[in-house]
């Protein structure tokens, strides 16, 4: 960051933010795809690696409900029978039968796993010392594509190619506006895709950074009380435990993120289907 | 600058969230039984503005 730039005053210690710049420029550039195993054509980055643990979580836990549910009978006794069967649940009422109407039982198994995927990719990403699946442009715009493929599927299927063409257009307007909005819409169909991945990366990405941003003040003012004991350091430490304080905050709004973006990822892939599928 | 430049940007991102929940919130004062759809469209509307202050930044610490 070429903008912060705290010089020390003369005669007294360095100023803890003269190191802030470096790095932060060493945290962003952590985040970089880095490969574990082979290559960055052929191999796991740590995305890809924390993905494949995400997704052995979330069929641990599907299976472990699915055999819990059927040992427990029809009412669910327990917190992890009640809590999965919540989400379920959320997602079934909140998602599809709010938004998809009549046609939610054909895309609630589409959408629910997206949702899980990006839930518990999320909620594991903010783990300390565990990456987010989704964290990265190229996990997030595979998820974003397949959601685009699947609505343009879904329309195709419903109105059949040329008419999902021609209702991308609003009926009841004259000639030449209507080619003009046809195109902005094609590309607004377009632009979904991209807006879909950069969301999901950039709300994992920028909150990442900000919760390293904070970590790193900390480590920053608690130094110079562990180099030597003086006045000035004292206090630097008692900044440190407000960045503390607020990394704790911006630690917990992260939490609620994780959520959030799941919950927008399916929200807006549901919103797409119903548009595409929708009479005008 | 960049770091200027992504202050300008969340001026507007932070307009539009805040008509948002204004928005909402003036919405559930007058008829509280639209909370439940109203959360999902409020939610929804954020995550668009949400996206591009999000944009901003990412851009400010990749494109140096």
């Amino acid at each position: 960051m070429p903008g912060v730039e705290f010089v020390g005053k003369k005669g007294r210690a360095v100023n803890p933010l003269d190191k802030l710049g470096e790095e932060m420029d060493e945290l962003v550039s952590s985040f970089d795809s880095t490969p574990i195993f082979g290559d960055l054509t052929v191999g796991l980055t740590q995305y890809t690696f924390w993905m494949f643990v995400a997704i052995l979580v979330l069929l641990i836990i599907v299976f472990t409900f699915k055999k819990k549910q059927a040992a427990s009978g029809l009412v669910p006794k327990g917190r992890f029978l009640n809590g999965v069967e919540f989400v379920v649940e959320y997602c079934r009422d909140d998602l599809c039968k709010g938004l998809l109407g009549d046609t939610w039982r054909k895309h609630f198994p589409f959408i629910a796993s997206i949702f899980f995927f990006i839930l518990v990719n999320n909620i594991i990403g903010i783990i300390p010392g565990c990456k987010p699946g989704t964290g990265c442009i190229g996990t997030a715009g595979a998820l974003a594509l397949v959601s685009f493929i699947y609505f343009i599927v879904m329309g195709v299927r419903a109105k059949g190619p040329i008419g999902y063409l021609k209702s991308l257009a609003p009926a009841g307007v004259g000639f030449p506006m209507n080619a003009l909005v046809w195109l902005i819409e094609v590309f607004s169909t377009f632009l979904r895709l991209i807006t879909l991945a950069v969301r999901i990366f950039c709300n994992l990405f920028a909150g990442h950074v900000v919760m390293g941003a904070f970590a790193l003040l900390a480590s920053l003012f608690i130094e110079p009380l562990l180099q030597g004991f003086s006045m000035q350091a004292l206090g630097n430490a008692g900044a440190s435990v407000f960045w503390v304080a607020i990394l704790l905050i911006i630690y917990m709004v992260e939490i609620l993120v994780a959520a959030i973006q799941a919950y927008v990822f399916a929200l807006l892939s549901a919103v797409y289907v119903q548009i595409a599928e929708g009479e005008e | 600058m960049g770091v200027i430049g992504y202050g300008l940007g969340v001026v507007g991102a932070g307009i539009g969230i805040g008509l948002a929940a204004f928005g909402a919130t003036s919405s559930i004062a007058r008829q509280p039984e639209v909370e439940g759809r109203l959360f999902t469209i409020f939610i929804l509307a954020s995550a668009f503005v949400e996206a591009l202050a999000l944009i901003g930044f990412v851009v400010t610490l990749i494109a140096k």
